[in-house]
């Protein structure tokens, strides 16, 4: 069915009309089928080439996690905390920053992957693997900053639920044991809802390969056949996911909010820090998909094929309206604090845009809010990969000022004038800081050398749904139902 | 009945093949239970004209999210109790703290034990004819089916002319 689409549903199809099918079948990846054989081998080449430049990437970001990442947070480890810019008043730093930004980015895939599945967003197939990976790979990155910012790590199991040898146990009244919660649910999850649609395609990696990968897929694979049975139970599991781990999304963003706003800080202390955080951590999640998807079409082997202009298009749309849902949340959280006539709070406000800091504050307001709106209304500039490239990438250097204009610049300027400071990170925070970044694109190069990144079985699920349909003069794509 | 495992294959633009495939061998006397089909993407059974499916992972789900929320009532309520530490006038288990415990746990548990309920049936015996061919990843639709050896042969034409192409048994492995 996918190898021979009909154009046209209705009747039979002029010259004019055939010319138009050929520029949707070329604009739309479901109206635009290939045999599954095709399609597996193209994912197969482009997940089994590896070129010298990318294993020298490989080797590069190997070392630089080695040296940037372990390197300094085991100096930091030896040497103690003293050797990062935390001290009072500001105890919380870049540590947080990193972490608060590696969780938002977390935040893609269950979006990507479970809410446009719930409503049926056909766009999402080819990619929902691509960010699903950025999920589980950001919260890996996420969750080392609440070991390297305890200093000393090897008592992090003291976070763990289970009492010490005088039967006290943590305190499950503390928003820091829920974030330890929260985030080791989300990340189980995550990982498994990754894992999950990834089956039938390991399947297909099994059948195709030898040696070692082959080994490795029959065994995740699990006796994979394709049973009615098989599938039956998979889309059962993949529905209670996807509606299960949105809640969860949501939760560990609000969570990470609470650590802040659960406190008396001034500027921290607001009800709606939870929604703030969670529309922001999805601006720059699916952001961070677009960059990531950029970079996958560019480098990777027959992508083009699977990732067009239309996914730059639709997920243009998506960035600009958490981009105004962001501003909205910004905004109403700015005007209330500054309406309210907290003296210490108006001296945090004034001091973001007026202090030694303000560029941070306003390169977070540039990035979050004025790129996105000037350039994203713009069909073509959304159909221009490069260019949504790098509006994402600056999207995303907008959400880290806003965190960090969160974080230590509200924390130096607290209610006692006397205590004010200034934070400095130093070159080993910045360090461990980069480390992580360098661990992420590690880690995701050394799986897209290893797992399907396209879902081969959905996308050809929804090339079959789909079809061409004359209504009138024009045709329409048209989608079916197969549920 | 002697019987053989036979294993016909159609393209995957020949949906409406297989399911008359699927009416034939019927009428061939041929029960559903002798009957598997096995896909590189989902048909639901009605598309095919097969029975419902059945699969425990939502009633095992159920059971995990039960287990979290245990869990989490023992964390929440019994651990205080253990070694009692009162701070500030604070109560010693407050119920709106607890709900962000519940919550975690509950969900985690249901999130486990889904993929558990997976894995456990997948890796439990399934009934019907086994088999596999490699061609099913490559967007196959797989029927595999106890024929009778008398009358193998008629059904394998019928099934030739719907456009099938039958699998040598030797081919029809595990995967």
């Amino acid at each position: 069915m996918a190898a021979d689409v009909k154009p046209f549903i209705g009747s039979k199809a002029s010259p004019h009309q055939e010319s138009e099918a050929e520029e949707l079948r070329k604009e739309h990846l479901m109206l635009d089928p290939m045999p599954r054989d095709e399609m597996n081998q193209m994912v197969m080449e482009a997940m089994t080439t590896t070129t010298r430049k990318w294993w020298a990437w490989v080797i590069g970001l190997g070392l630089a996690v080695a040296v940037l990442l372990f390197g300094a947070w085991g100096y930091m480890i030896a040497t103690g905390m003293g050797v990062a810019g935390i001290r009072r008043p500001v105890y919380w730093g870049i540590f947080i920053v990193t972490f608060v930004f590696w969780i938002g980015i977390s935040h893609a895939g269950t979006f990507v992957s479970a809410i446009l599945r719930v409503f049926k967003a056909e766009f999402r197939r080819p990619f929902t693997r691509a960010a699903e990976l950025m999920t589980t790979f950001g919260l890996a990155a996420g969750a080392l900053y609440p070991l390297i910012h305890l200093g000393r790590v090897w008592v992090f199991y003291w976070m763990v639920p289970y009492p010490n040898a005088r039967w006290l146990w943590p305190n499950f009244r503390s928003a820091l044991v829920w974030d330890f919660l929260a985030i080791t649910t989300y990340l189980l999850s995550s990982t498994i809802y990754l894992f999950l649609p990834l089956i039938p395609d390991m399947a297909m990696a099994r059948d195709r390969s030898t040696g070692w990968r082959h080994f490795i897929y029959k065994l995740l694979a699990l006796g994979w056949r394709g049973t009615e049975a098989e599938w039956f139970r998979l889309r059962k599991a993949i529905s209670i996911f996807a509606f299960a781990i949105i809640p969860v999304m949501f939760s560990v963003h609000t969570i990470v909010s609470w650590d802040f706003a659960v406190s008396m800080v001034s500027g921290w202390q607001s009800s709606i820090f939870g929604p703030y955080f969670i529309i922001g951590a999805i601006l720059s999640g699916i952001s961070a998909v677009v960059t990531i998807l950029y970079i996958l079409r560019s480098t990777m082997k027959n992508m083009d094929y699977f990732i067009r202009k239309e996914h730059f298009d639709a997920l243009g749309k998506l960035i600009l309206i958490f981009s105004m849902s962001w501003a909205y949340f910004f905004f109403n959280e700015y005007i209330l604090a500054w309406y309210g006539g907290d003296e210490a709070l108006k001296q945090v406000l004034t001091l973001h845009a007026t202090g030694p800091s303000a560029w941070v504050w306003y390169t977070m307001l540039i990035c979050n809010v004025a790129i996105p709106w000037l350039f994203l209304w713009n069909k073509k500039v959304r159909r221009t990969p490069w260019l949504m490239f790098i509006i994402t990438l600056l999207v995303n250097v907008g959400m880290y000022a806003e965190r960090y204009t969160i974080i230590p610049l509200t924390l130096g300027h607290q209610r006692s004038p006397f205590d004010w400071g200034i934070y400095n990170p130093t070159i080993i925070e910045v360090s461990i800081a980069l480390g992580t970044l360098c661990l992420f694109i590690f880690l995701y190069l050394i799986a897209s050398r290893i797992i399907p990144l396209v879902p081969v079985w959905e996308v050809q699920e929804g090339q079959m749904s789909h079809t061409l349909r004359k209504i009138g003069k024009t045709e329409i794509p048209s989608v079916t139902e197969l549920e | 009945m002697e019987t053989n495992v036979r294993m016909i294959l159609f393209k995957e633009d020949q949906v409406d093949q297989a399911s008359e495939a699927i009416e034939t061998l019927h009428h061939h006397g041929i029960s559903d239970k002798d009957i598997s089909v096995i896909s590189g993407v989902p048909f639901s059974e009605k598309i095919l004209g097969r029975p419902m499916s059945w699969t425990r992972v939502p009633q095992i789900a159920v059971a995990g999210a039960l287990f979290g929320f245990i869990i989490a009532m023992l964390l929440n309520f019994l651990v205080p109790n253990l070694y009692k530490l009162s701070v500030g006038g604070m109560p010693l288990t407050p119920i709106p703290t607890s709900i962000v415990v519940t919550f975690e746990l509950t969900m985690l548990g249901l999130l486990i034990s889904t993929f558990l309920g997976v894995f456990i049936e997948m890796l439990s015996p399934s009934f019907g004819p086994k088999g596999y061919h490699p061609k099913i990843s490559d967007g196959y639709i797989g029927i595999l089916f106890n024929c009778p050896i008398h009358a193998d042969e008629d059904t394998c034409f019928e099934l030739q002319d719907l456009g099938a192409e039958i699998v040598d048994v030797a081919e029809v492995k595990q995967p």
